[in-house]
């Protein structure tokens, strides 16, 4: 077994995509940041200091400001509200969300990256891992070892959990290291709280609880890993399936996209919950924003995922094994 | 070589794995400690206190008003008098304004509490509030029962609220200048002008008395800025100001506040 | 028996809808030997090699490789093949050695050793250490044949070896997998729809079409029945009178022609040149394999 997950490591690596990956990961961090950065003067130059606090405060009102007029839709509204209630729970407590730093704006990234851009990375890794082997004719190869299929296919599943960890770790590294340039490697040991209850349109603080940030961010990033499996495992069941490259990244990239557009418009069509790529957003969950459907929660999309999990794990073995090749 | 890559990558990528998996672990099952406040509030406040001696702070509260609703360039008074002050004086010119729309003499009270506003209202120079109109009009929805009995009882209410909300300033905050905006009214050139007129006046002189009996307490009128020719210093909902309005009463308020700084 | 088959296959049967692709195949492959597995393109060929090699499972039927049912034996089965189906179709972005290191990587019972030696085996040891993007079809062949000799396996299946070829490396595969059957006592299962190409290189042949194999049978054996004679004579009128006395008689481009027999070749000459009959030329000609595949499978209609 380790010998076939050592193949799959060095095709992956020789087929450069990883080092595309990481490229890409490296380009947007500095993209982000250099944004952030000009954001945070934008700030500085309008509000003419850099108090968290002045800020936040201002934050709040501005929101507040905004829930008064009269054509916001009422969804929208309940997240605006939630978002003033938990802002206010922050400065109440002098802990701030934002405060800057290499750590925070890991948070930030992923919390970002974590339903769009983290599948998609994931996305070019997985889509190749079957399907090339049947575009290129190598499959024939690799079935007429004497190695049983399930195994070859469990060696792929190991080689994407490899991959997916080694994205996130790029991710977090390359956001801590070039981040810090800008805004310093420090802050944690920033409290954060989470813990937040989102019911309706009221923000329920009675189970919040602050963790260090290091803690939260590792917890964001177990959570965005999470994801990666799942949308992993599904563009490998897809690529078993259909066996083309292009064709399994246009149905995934589809279903994201659609995913992350339907996660703004959703919020009465409640059966949508059970969708993989509304369920993809777990850090709102930490981090206390409205869920795109009411009733939705952290346990709630964990099962989501997991059951589409594992189905597709499940699909997958059952049908590598079981398919005849031409 | 190849060999070495592959084994460096397996071996960050299980390392990472492992603590992802951490991660989710603590997201599905770590439940902890609640919330501890934070201690750092007051050191934080004496820290900012000092280096705040060559900058002016201005702190706004209030409803609509002070939120500039109505003016077309988005500055409302605020923004203008901000504008005003920095030709005039040389010292840096903060403003931080939380006003919102809507907000009567209680929601202001409750504003009031909330520990980053005190934080700032105690290291305010200069406190503009505008309250007590969203208290009479209700946004104009009670012109149609407007009378005499219910104006009392809607003022009385509010003079109890105007009262606590000066001293809960004067208590957080003894050196600030508070400049209250007064009321205008903006229904002067409708039928029931006489009844309104004479309201808003009544409101004025009671909440004006009010402030005379906390120092460096001003109460601005406006009522005679829009006597006449309302309609031009109107916003097209005929209750707000518009530009031309804001700017109108942040000249007033300016040449008050030069006048204290002259003083001092 | 002494000698145990290295493959096996029995009563084999696909089912592919409702249609039956494959009808009971049968055939047994002995060490040492070249098997030919013959027949125009779709009439099975590859299903079934493919269905040998475990890429499609069977409906129904066996497969025994070395004695070993790849159903219920996968792994010890597939430890003794070796096969390239269709195109050598290797990781390009490797290089020839990283693909032996590769595929050795998957079977415990394979050295390092074994390595150098295939590369040696198939000549490509100057070649070797370059990437498979910049190999000729050739190269690739050879480099495909060295990845089924890794393992030291007692049965190579080559779908359409020569495929793709030019005539120098037909040559040189064909001399290169004789060599290999007769030094290592190799069985060597190949197909291919070109005659000529089973004539020279097999020992044995299947013909096979529209899924069933319709005749097994030497190479040699099914050859020497068909033999002919080919007359060059003149006046070909007289002379076809006088042979259509004696048997059958076609006529041809060069001239007339009747099947062989040896004892009665001279004596229809004789008749020829004593009737005044030019006879300028007697050819004895092996036949084709297209005549043979012809006569097998002209009467049937395929249904």
């Amino acid at each position: 077994m380790i010998n076939l997950i050592y193949n799959e490591q060095l095709k992956l690596l020789r087929k450069k995509r990883l080092y595309v990956i990481m490229v890409m990961i490296f380009i947007l961090v500095s993209l982000f940041t250099y944004a952030q950065y000009k954001q945070t003067n934008e700030l500085i130059e309008k509000m003419g200091h850099v108090n968290w606090r002045v800020q936040l405060q201002q934050k709040i009102v501005d929101t507040q400001n905004r829930l008064n007029s009269t054509n916001i839709p009422n969804d929208f509204k309940q997240t605006l509200k939630i978002q003033v209630s938990q802002q206010q729970y922050y400065l109440d407590h002098n802990i701030d969300p934002a405060a800057p730093g290499a750590p925070t704006f890991m948070r930030i990234f992923i919390e970002n990256a974590i339903s769009l851009l983290l599948p998609l990375l994931v996305l070019v890794i997985a889509s190749d891992l079957v399907s090339s082997e049947y575009s290129n004719g190598t499959i024939k190869l690799l079935l007429t070892r004497p190695v049983k299929r399930w195994k070859i296919l469990m060696s792929k599943y190991f080689a994407l959990l490899l991959s997916i960890s080694l994205i996130l770790f790029c991710m977090a590294l390359f956001s801590y290291l070039i981040s810090g340039l800008i805004f310093g490697y420090n802050g944690w040991s920033l409290p954060m709280i989470t813990g937040f209850k989102a019911d309706g349109n009221t923000l329920n603080t009675t189970g919040a609880y602050t963790i260090p940030l290091w803690k939260y961010v590792v917890i964001e990033y177990g959570l965005a890993w999470f994801v990666g499996v799942v949308v992993g495992a599904l563009t490998l069941l897809l690529s078993v399936l259909i066996r083309s490259t292009a064709a399994v990244m246009g149905i995934m990239l589809a279903s994201l996209i659609a995913g992350a557009i339907l996660v703004n418009m959703v919020s009465s069509w409640h059966s949508a919950k059970y969708l993989f790529m509304l369920n993809l957003q777990l850090t709102h969950y930490i981090h206390g924003t409205n869920p795109p459907i009411t009733g939705m929660t952290l346990g709630f999309s964990l099962i989501v995922l997991l059951i589409w999990l594992v189905i597709s794990i499940i699909f997958s073995f059952a049908i590598f094994t079981k398919q005849d090749v031409y | 070589m190849n060999k070495k890559i592959i084994l460096i990558f397996t071996s960050i990528s299980i390392l990472s794995a492992f603590i992802c998996f951490l991660g989710l672990f603590w997201a599905v099952f770590d439940k902890h400690d609640t919330i501890q406040s934070n201690k750092r509030v007051d050191h934080v406040n004496s820290e900012e206190k000092k280096n705040s001696s060559n900058t002016v702070h201005i702190v706004a509260l209030g409803d609509s008003l002070t939120r500039g609703i109505g003016d077309d360039k988005g500055k409302g008074y605020v923004g203008d008098l901000k504008d005003m002050l920095i030709k005039k004086s040389k010292k840096k010119i903060q403003v931080t304004n939380h006003a919102i729309g809507g907000q009567t003499s209680s929601e202001l009270l409750k504003q009031l509490k909330q520990p980053e506003v005190r934080r700032q209202l105690r290291q305010a120079d200069i406190i503009l509030i505008s309250t007590g109109a969203n208290d009479l009009f209700q946004g104009g929805a009670a012109l149609d029962h407007l009378n005499m009995s219910y104006f009392n009882s809607i003022e009385k209410r509010y003079l109890v609220n105007a009262k606590h909300v000066y001293s809960t300033l004067r208590s957080l905050n003894s050196h600030a200048t508070v400049f209250h905006i007064g009321l205008y009214n903006p229904f002067i050139d409708l039928e029931q002008s006489k009844l309104t007129s004479k309201m808003v006046s009544k409101w004025n002189v009671d909440n004006a008395n009010l402030t005379r009996d906390y120092k460096k307490m001003i109460y601005v009128p406006t009522f005679d800025l829009f006597q006449l020719n309302v309609n031009d210093y109107l916003y097209s909902d005929k209750f707000h100001p518009n530009t031309k309005g804001y700017q109108l009463i942040a000249e007033r308020v300016v040449s008050l506040i030069v006048f204290h700084e002259e003083g001092k | 028996m002494t000698l145990q088959p290295a493959l096996t296959v029995r009563n084999l049967y696909k089912r592919m809808g409702r249609k039956d692709i494959i009808k009971g195949v049968s055939f047994d492959v002995f060490p040492g030997e070249v098997f030919g597995f013959l027949g125009p393109n779709g009439a099975g060929k590859t299903t079934t090699i493919r269905m040998i090699v475990g890429l499609i499972k069977p409906t129904s039927g066996d497969i025994f490789i070395a004695g070993h049912n790849i159903r219920t034996q996968f792994t010890k089965a597939m430890q003794q093949l070796g096969c390239i189906v269709e195109n050598p179709e290797l990781y390009d972005y490797l290089s020839g050695r990283e693909n032996l290191e590769y595929f050795a990587r998957m079977d415990r019972s394979i050295d390092k050793k074994r390595i150098e030696e295939v590369t040696k085996l198939v000549k490509l040891e100057s070649r070797i250490h370059d990437r498979v993007k910049t190999y000729s079809l050739g190269m690739r062949q050879r480099l495909g044949i060295a990845q089924a000799l890794l393992s030291g396996p007692k049965l190579l299946i080559l779908d359409e070896p020569t495929n793709g070829l030019d005539p120098a490396g037909i040559h040189e595969m064909r001399e290169f997998i004789r060599s290999l059957a007769k030094e290592s006592q190799l069985s060597v299962l190949v197909s291919s729809h070109l005659l000529s190409e089973i004539q020279l290189l097999c020992d044995r042949v299947a013909i096979m079409t529209n899924g069933e194999v319709i005749k097994t049978d030497r190479v040699s054996s099914l050859l020497t029945t068909k033999e002919k004679v080919i007359w060059n004579v003149s006046p070909i009128s007289k002379a076809r009178e006088i042979l259509q006395k004696e048997t059958d008689v076609t006529e041809h481009l060069e001239g007339l022609i009747t099947p062989y027999s040896e004892e009665n070749v001279s004596l229809w000459n004789k008749k020829l040149v004593n009737k005044g009959v030019q006879v300028n030329e007697i050819k004895k000609m092996k036949p084709a394999l297209e005549d043979l595949f012809l006569e097998l499978t002209g009467g049937k209609k395929s249904d």
